[in-house]
């Protein structure tokens, strides 16, 4: 004979497979999730990549300036011309910067006088910003040996005119780099639990009222403790294997990524994974229980899921504060969920070496959480407004 | 056993149930008989402990609702006012779970839906997922999950609501049987001819209170009418009237 909890849990887990579609569809979805936003974010980061990386200015009139062509020429610079219509294809996105030279460049410049150059470029697109910053460095550059040449012709030491050299030294390493750009990571590995539990957890409690069979199993004997429990655990169940679904396929899609150039900013492998895991499961604990108290409030299944919903824009939001705030890792965020999972989790990507207190803290509070929710609904669960949905 | 004594229920200003008081021994059948909302279902939520009452006592084999809640849940079978079932589970999922949720072991759980599958000619049923089901093979496994654990009391709210005249016939003969196995017996009803056809004692409850008490017979001296339909429609309407 099963204790009663076993009973309520394998009974409910039992339910919730037995809607195949529903079950289907957020497993499949959260083994997809991983692999479909690395390959985007990997497209576009690369291609930002590539953009920079290869040294090539469109010009329009190269003609007019010979020693700028030579000076790109020397620099392994590709130069294409511009098509005529430039203009027009920067505004629609198909050209990203064109050097215009006026055609009296070449006689002001040989007079010694300042020689005018335009930069045509549209800066309301991101991606082409790498081209028009790199533009402007090979003409600053240009600049430069231009003047230090005149400077020396006329006996003048060029580091008068440079008091300071500015050198770039970027101390990111790639996995840091890495860990910037998955910042993604951690609000799925918050976001999943959220999806994997509701179902259960509005099935379980909304749900049971609605279709009318709260009443007859409250008029078993079952301790209202282990009803709660039971169910409790069967929404943690699904919420923890969404979850660790949703992260293994981030790490099997960085696996497939191993071999590319991106490899090194997309360090996410079975380490990696584990501590994810051993975050994000107690986490689960947490939005089941949490989800559950605030379904029993709801007087239908469909008020249930608005409630549901608006818990994981609340949640969703947190890591975008986060990034858009500029918040420093503080241990007081230990104490706050969701702001807790994202600062560990994203040190984990960084490759920080967490203490025990990273991994007890956040798992402390969450549990405690649960607890005081899982309790919640089972007072609830004793009073009549809540049982037969008075006002 | 059920006894009520001075039961009364209020929700805020509402008053369900005003004084209800009566004894539905074992063995016999005792109808709770009365117009929709007249107190019935809150009656009977309080003997099954869902509700708690404002006033006076209710207990099952001795034992009060309010002081051991459990105890009356485990001597108690109820057919509530509502009746759903879970959808993806078959019959026999249903019925099973609330036998182990009665602490009953799988044989005895085994036994008891093969038993209670014959009676309510529910066999053929059993092994299909109940979303499909008619109101009426609803009902039949509703009253199944509520005899699992073969209890001594058996509280049916509205039992033959919405159900054809060949289902509300096998759910009498149902009834009868367990008369005959010496079982408490409660029903509420608002159809006069199920309560006569079926009842040893009946309780006739108007506006939340109890307006008339007794056999048929005693019900048709009582009222000076000649049948149980207008003694109901007479004693129910002084109920109105107080």
């Amino acid at each position: 004979m099963r204790s009663p909890l076993a009973v309520v849990y394998f009974k409910e887990l039992r339910d919730a497979l037995r809607d195949r579609r529903t079950a289907m569809m957020v497993f499949v979805a959260s083994i997809v999730t991983g692999p479909l936003t690395l390959i985007l974010m990997a497209q576009f980061i690369s291609g930002l990549e590539e953009k920079a990386a290869i040294l090539k200015v469109r010009m329009a009139g190269a003609e007019h300036a010979p020693a700028l062509v030579n000076f790109f020429q020397r620099n392994d610079v590709d130069i294409e011309a511009a098509p005529a219509d430039y203009e027009k294809k920067i505004r629609e996105g198909r050209l990203d910067a064109v050097i215009v030279v006026p055609e009296d460049f070449d006689e002001r410049y040989i007079a010694g006088d300042t020689a005018r150059l335009e930069i045509v470029y549209d800066d309301s697109r991101a991606d082409s910003s790498p081209a028009i910053r790199q533009a402007e460095r090979l003409l600053r550059a240009f600049n430069r040996e231009s003047g230090t040449l005149r400077l020396v012709a006329r006996g003048v030491s060029p580091d008068l005119v440079e008091p300071v050299k500015v050198e770039h030294v970027n101390t990111a390493t790639p996995r840091q780099k890495g860990a910037f750009m998955l910042f993604l990571i951690p609000m799925f590995a918050i976001l999943s639990p959220l999806l994997g539990g509701m179902t259960l957890a509005i099935d379980s409690t909304a749900g049971e009222r609605e279709r009318g069979s709260l009443e007859p199993l409250l008029s078993t004997p079952i301790a209202r403790g282990s009803l709660v429990a039971g169910k409790w655990l069967a929404a943690w169940t699904f919420a923890s294997t969404v979850a660790t679904l949703t992260l293994t396929g981030f790490v099997v899609a960085a696996m497939l990524y191993a071999q590319k150039k991106i490899a090194a900013t997309l360090t996410f492998g079975w380490p990696e994974l584990a501590q994810f895991v051993a975050i994000t499961v107690p986490f689960a604990a947490m939005t089941a229980a949490l989800q559950m108290l605030i379904c029993t409030y709801g007087r239908s299944y469909r008020e249930a899921q608005t409630y549901v919903s608006y818990l994981a824009t609340v949640a969703s939001f947190v890591p975008v504060i986060v990034l858009f705030s500029g918040l420093k890792d503080a241990t007081w965020q230990l104490a706050v969920p969701v702001l807790a999972q994202q600062m560990v989790l994203s040190r984990v990507l960084r490759g920080d070496v967490l203490s025990l207190a990273d991994y007890l803290l956040p798992s402390a509070v969450a549990f405690a959480l649960a607890a005081l929710c899982v309790a919640s609904v089972a007072r609830l669960l004793q009073q009549e407004r809540i049982v037969f949905g008075r006002a | 056993m059920i006894e009520v004594e001075a039961l009364a229920k209020h929700f805020g200003a509402v008053q369900a149930v005003r004084d209800v008081s009566f004894r539905a021994p074992d063995g016999a059948i005792t109808a709770l008989l009365g117009p929709n909302g007249a107190g019935k279902t809150t009656t009977l939520r309080m003997i099954a402990t869902l509700v708690v009452p404002t006033h006076g006592k209710a207990s099952v084999d001795g034992i009060d609702c309010v002081a051991d809640p459990v105890a009356v849940r485990a001597r108690v079978g109820v057919l509530s006012d509502a009746r759903g079932l879970y959808a993806r589970l078959t019959a026999r999922e249903n019925i099973r779970y609330y036998g182990e949720l009665r602490g009953m072991d799988g044989a005895a759980i085994a036994a008891s839906i093969e038993r209670l599958a014959g009676l309510l000619e529910l066999t053929s049923l059993l092994d299909r997922r109940t979303d499909g089901f008619s109101q009426g093979e609803r009902m039949k496994v509703a009253i199944a999950r509520t005899l699992v654990h073969d209890p001594p009391n058996v509280m049916l709210d509205e039992p033959t609501n919405g159900l054809d005249v060949m289902t509300t016939r096998n759910l009498r003969e149902v009834i009868r049987r367990l008369r005959e196995a010496g079982k408490c017996v409660l029903f509420s009803s608002h159809v006069m001819q199920e309560v006569s056809a079926l009842c040893d004692e009946i309780v006739i409850v108007a506006k939340g209170s109890v307006v008339a008490h007794g056999t048929a017979e005693m019900l048709l001296a009582q009222s000076g009418r000649a049948n149980l339909e207008d003694a109901f429609v007479h004693l129910s309407g002084e109920g109105m009237a107080a």
